[in-house]
């Protein structure tokens, strides 16, 4: 009993520390200074929490109250680390950013709190309306950062595209657990599962229909191919913190449910790998075609998270349901979303006021006035584009052994023909930081160190993950 | 019978898709997403009645709170949009183009 209380611990210390930020904030004498700084201790004490939960198999947390809508698995365990990593690092870019962009109130942090508890939520619900309500708790939460600086047009615009087409795929969900509900009768993932098994699934018109909705559902939220166009708008308009933080946490989140939704049956899992198949090909691809294009840092970014949500769901087609560990899906995502995380930390403090540096041109030289920060970019950059050392190598490694086991031979060729493809738009940029004289000064707000420190413990990180499965 | 129930929400489920599509008015797009929410909890009851549970009711309502939730913050954005422009018009927001 006591252990379920610390299982629950983390998502419950971020919703109830979300609340007393939201309280504090009224107080004058709290600036957005201190907010951020309880931001960081709160994001880093649920970290501790989650790391030291360690799950042997997966468990069912207070099993009576919440009638097993809950599971913690090592899988849940690892995403909500990464999407706790990902808010401590938002909170330490956005002191810096909001340094240089003064449209900071202190209910920002406790947002980003609102939306960690939801996306903590989303990874470990097995339930229908439970999935939904997470989704949208960390939905609402994230439109309203998106749409932070009010005076901006271009945010207001990315925050009525954002919610209208969020909304949109939130009501296909519903309409799809409607739809699997009058199919086998339950919401419960167990209990879809025991009546796919009893049942077959190939016949029940209701569940081919519901579960399609679902999971157009969770590919527009992950951004893949026939729903990507919204996210290099709304990425270009929110601002870089939160760009970073909706490209990891919400990405890690969504697929976290994605693949939970994807193995509850065998059945289920048989019945979409071949359209996934086709999907992943086409998103790494178009992701590319709209990367090589951009102008803007941001929207080149957001491109080529298009890419990578390709090669997440190269491994939800590999996923083995039997077995079912999500170790790398994971691994991937924490490696991605290192990298990400790290350049949109290095643009919060290097992007000036009003973000006036975003385009490829803004960084020329940048490596000749300050060095470490060009290391610092060049090394997430190689790490996104899967050159070894790095963790984002031993991801895609992974995550092309897994389709080759699982006899996807054609993916796992696609996979590493698109890894070719997105090198031209990242060393794009190191051209530009390294072999190009500086314009620019690049100054900026110097006495706030909290985005640098960020961006070199990401660094870091970037070795670190990649060499953690050598050393295990 | 419970099929004349499924038609009527599959119905209301499309009018609001298209609605979404093809209307261009910020506040159409917003009612007609209500539409689909609305149909999925008709499909809910309906499927309630049919496997004689009381699940799908409380689904139901559910959905109702997370709906009323969403449209509080739509109308919010529609506010932030017409001080900036004065118009609902979806077209008059170009500033973004993917």
């Amino acid at each position: 009993m006591n252990n379920d209380f610390l299982l629950l611990m983390p998502m419950l210390l971020v919703g109830i520390g979300g609340i007393g930020l939201m309280i504090a904030s009224t107080y004058e004498s709290i600036t957005h200074e201190r907010m951020a700084i309880s931001g960081m201790g709160l994001f880093g004490v649920a970290f501790l929490f989650q790391l030291g939960n360690t799950v042997a198999h997966p468990t069912i947390p207070y099993e009576q109250v919440f009638n097993g809508m809950l599971v913690v698995s090592d899988f849940t365990r690892a995403s909500g680390m990464i999407i706790l990593g990902c808010g401590l690092a938002t909170c330490m870019s956005a002191y810096t950013y909001f340094k240089q962009n003064p449209f900071c109130t202190s209910e920002f942090y406790s947002l980003i709190a609102f939306s960690a508890c939801g996306m903590l939520l989303l990874t470990m619900a097995q339930e229908l309306i439970s999935v939904f309500i997470a989704l949208e708790i960390m939905s609402l939460a994230i439109y309203i950062l998106v749409g932070y600086n009010r005076q901006s047009q271009t945010a207001t615009e990315a925050v009525l595209k954002y919610l209208m087409l969020g909304a949109f795929a939130g009501a296909f969900f519903t309409m799809g657990a409607a739809l699997i509900y009058g199919g086998a009768g339950s919401t419960k993932f167990t209990e879809i599962s025991a009546s796919i098994s009893a049942n077959g699934y190939a016949g029940n018109a209701a569940l081919i229909g519901g579960s399609f909705l679902v999971i157009v559902a969770f590919l527009f939220k992950v951004a893949a191919f026939p729903f990507h166009a919204w996210v290099t708008d709304v990425y270009e308009g929110a601002s870089t913190p939160i760009t970073g933080f909706m490209a990891t946490a919400l990405k890690t989140a969504v697929f976290a449910v994605f693949a939970n939704f994807l193995v509850l049956n065998n059945g289920l899992h048989e019945g979409w790998i071949n359209g996934l198949f086709y999907i992943s090909i086409l998103t790494m691809f178009v992701g590319n075609l709209v990367a090589i294009g951009q102008e803007s840092l941001k929207r080149m970014l957001a491109a080529s998270g298009i890419v990578h949500s390709g090669y997440l769901l190269i491994a939800l087609v590999a996923i083995n349901t039997e077995q079912f560990t999500g170790g790398v899906i994971a691994y991937y995502l924490a490696a991605y979303s290192v990298g990400t995380l790290g350049i949109f930390a290095a643009l919060s403090y290097l992007g000036g006021e009003d973000e006036k540096r975003m385009n490829f041109a803004d960084f020329k030289g940048l490596a000749k006035v300050r060095p470490y920060s060009a290391a610092a970019i060049t090394i997430f950059l190689l790490s996104m584009a899967g050159i070894p050392p790095t963790a984002g190598f031993m991801g895609k490694f992974y995550i092309i052994t897994s389709a080759i086991s699982a006899g996807q031979i054609a993916l796992a060729v696609f996979g590493i023909i698109s890894s070719i493809l997105s090198m031209w738009y990242y060393l794009r940029l190191i051209v530009n930081m390294y072999f190009h004289d500086a314009v620019d000064t690049f100054e900026t707000d110097t006495c706030h160190k909290m985005a640098p420190v960020c961006t070199m413990v990401l660094a870091l990180c970037v070795f670190a993950i990649g060499l953690y499965p050598i050393i295990i | 019978m419970i099929h004349s129930y499924l038609m009527v929400s599959v119905i209301l489920f499309c009018i609001g898709m298209l609605g979404v599509i093809s209307r261009r008015n910020v506040f159409t797009v917003f009612m007609s997403i209500e539409l689909m929410l609305n149909a999925a909890n008709l499909a809910f009851v309906a499927f309630s009645r049919l496997h004689e549970s009381m699940d799908g009711h409380v689904l139901a309502l559910m959905v109702m709170a997370v709906a009323a939730a969403e449209a509080a913050l739509a109308l919010a954005v529609v506010i932030l949009l017409h001080k900036h422009k004065g118009k609902l018009d979806t077209n008059v927001f170009s500033l973004l183009k993917g």
